[in-house]
């Protein structure tokens, strides 16, 4: 099954990062390397310019972590970036929103349908290997250069890792489970509803997980190409003026929004994962 | 799929997934060719399966298309092989040396759940929009994937298999070829996999930006000639690229390392 590989790939790349099984004393060091390496990056960093001449035109291109720093404190503490942060913010969500509204039903349905299944494959198969990003220019063409391309594009963006892993999740129903419960006398909805999408769970939120870092990626090519306002705008107006600070801080609060998104999934997931007896042991 | 072939189940059956999904997308094609039956086509705003193959063949055969490849495939040739070089190497010492892993996990971390691709801008003004600043914006976006995956796979490394070589009387070439290749390569080229998509995103981006030539050129300026058959062509063809890259690989995965299927 072609679509199962693909997802145990992605699944690897973001759950390998954890090594379990560590002692208190192994906790500890591999916390002081990882903490040291990044405080270690930003101190060479930050004294780079002190130690050697840059030359002027290269310092055009130069910033230091204490000038992103600074320029972040500053947008916050003016509220410049509540705009543009605001207009990124609706794009991102409307477009996650509408991903998830279509994905899990479509999953569910295609996961439960072999026929349907056969029939979406080619299409999902196709759209998920090509970046979606050449839609873009089509995209501006059709809904114009506002909300409506940008949310499209995280739309299109984030689906297919909800859908594949929805429809993934439903293929691993235990059968048993389904039998008993159509015995029962239940319908395809309650089979859905009551088995079906609480077994698909974890594979729902690994999807959802990996549809925040596509999401944000759709927001900021959208705001790169076709947009007039929203953080991205502002990051390529930025590298316009070689306001070098802006565009890292820019960067950051990406990085942040995408970081607080999947703490959300977590919460999420420890919420709705509480029931399963193997989860309590865990954590 | 679970369903064994029998040899006495008709063909309609032992291929039902295959001639579904070929019903399907002729539906498709049909029915967006069909709609302009009754629809009025309005050629600045959609085009039709046979003015878009019709330009496919055109461009193709003209050979501005494939141009328009070889002009985008060489960053994405140097960006991808400094990614597989540097993401190994990398992915191979952090598996390796605990410590290091220690160290980099966090920070590789960072970078790669930030959006690189927001550094775009910045490295198309310092870089220009030559093969140089395309090439290090595919590397960018396709190192980290080399990166986490090698250092997974050696991490998986079964260390009993290194000390039975050992034992054995094995050398260090042994050790590598019996055990650390065939057993860290699969990782790798999962992670190749991932990159792939990857980097033809570093490569639209790179080129919606600023290019004169190149796919992801074409796109964006067929588009803003309102020349829609033109950019459906050149959509298809980075579809037929994309597919052909993931699935050739996903191929490559299942013909040379067959114990990994169900892992």
């Amino acid at each position: 099954m072609s679509e199962s590989h693909a997802l145990k790939a992605d699944i690897a790349a973001d759950d390998d990062l954890v090594t379990p099984g560590r002692t208190g004393w192994q906790r500890f060091e591999s916390t002081l390397y990882g903490a040291g390496s990044i405080v270690v990056l930003l101190l060479v960093w930050e004294i780079v310019p002190h130690l050697i001449t840059i030359s002027a035109g290269t310092k055009l291109f130069f910033t230091t972590p204490s000038q992103i720093g600074g320029t972040l404190w500053t947008m916050f503490a003016t509220g410049t970036i509540w705009k543009p942060l605001g207009v990124s913010a609706s794009g991102f969500s409307l477009g996650l929103v509408l991903a998830i509204a279509v994905g899990l039903p479509l999953g569910v349905l295609i996961g439960r349908s072999r026929t349907l299944n056969a029939m979406f494959d080619p299409f999902i198969t196709a759209f998920n290997a090509t970046p979606r990003l050449v839609f873009l220019p089509l995209l501006m063409l059709w809904f114009g250069l506002g909300l409506g391309s940008k949310v499209v594009i995280v739309f299109i963006g984030a689906l297919f890792p909800i859908l594949i892993n929805t429809y993934e999740g439903v293929r691993n129903t235990d059968r048993v489970l389904v039998n008993v419960v159509r015995s029962f006398g239940a319908s395809e909805w309650d089979v859905a509803r009551l088995v079906v999408v609480p077994n698909a769970m974890p594979y729902i939120i690994a999807g959802l997980r990996l549809a925040i870092g596509r999401a944000v990626l759709g927001v900021v090519v959208a705001e790169f190409f076709g947009s007039e306002s929203g953080l991205g705008v502002m990051m390529v107006q930025a590298a316009g003026r070689y306001q070098v600070a802006v565009v890292f801080a820019g960067l950051i609060v990406f990085a942040a929004l995408s970081l607080a998104m999947t703490a959300l999934v977590q919460i999420l997931e420890n919420r709705l994962s509480r029931w399963r007896p193997q989860h309590a042991g865990n954590e | 799929m679970t369903d064994d072939a029998a040899p006495h189940i008709s063909f309609a059956t032992r291929h039902r997934k295959v001639l579904l999904g070929g019903f399907s997308v002729a539906i498709f094609f049909i029915a967006w060719q069909a709609t302009f039956l009754f629809v009025p086509f309005n050629p600045l705003f959609i085009s039709k399966p046979n003015l878009i193959l019709d330009s496919f063949v055109e461009m193709l055969f003209s050979g501005d298309l494939l141009h328009d490849l070889a002009v985008s495939g060489v960053p994405f040739l140097y960006g991808f092989t400094a990614a597989v070089v540097v993401g190994v190497s990398v992915g191979v010492v952090m598996g390796w040396r605990v410590r290091v892993g220690y160290a980099l996990d966090p920070l590789m971390t960072v970078f790669y759940a930030s959006p690189l691709v927001a550094l775009a801008p910045l490295v198309i003004v310092f870089f220009g929009v030559g093969v140089s600043g395309k090439a290090i914006i595919i590397f960018l976006l396709s190192v980290f994937p080399f990166i986490f995956n090698t250092a997974a796979g050696v991490r998986a490394i079964d260390r009993l298999l290194i000390n039975v070589v050992r034992s054995m009387g094995g050398t260090e070439k042994d050790l590598y070829l019996k055990v650390i290749v065939p057993g860290v390569l699969p990782y790798i080229v999962a992670g190749a996999r991932i990159a792939v998509g990857r980097g033809l995103i570093g490569i639209l981006v790179g080129e919606f930006f600023a290019a004169s030539e190149g796919i992801g050129y074409a796109i964006a300026r067929f588009g803003d000639l309102f020349a829609l058959d033109k950019m459906f062509a050149c959509i298809l063809a980075i579809m037929i690229i994309a597919v052909v890259l993931t699935e050739g690989i996903r191929w490559a995965e299942r013909a040379a390392f067959p114990w990994r299927i169900g892992q």
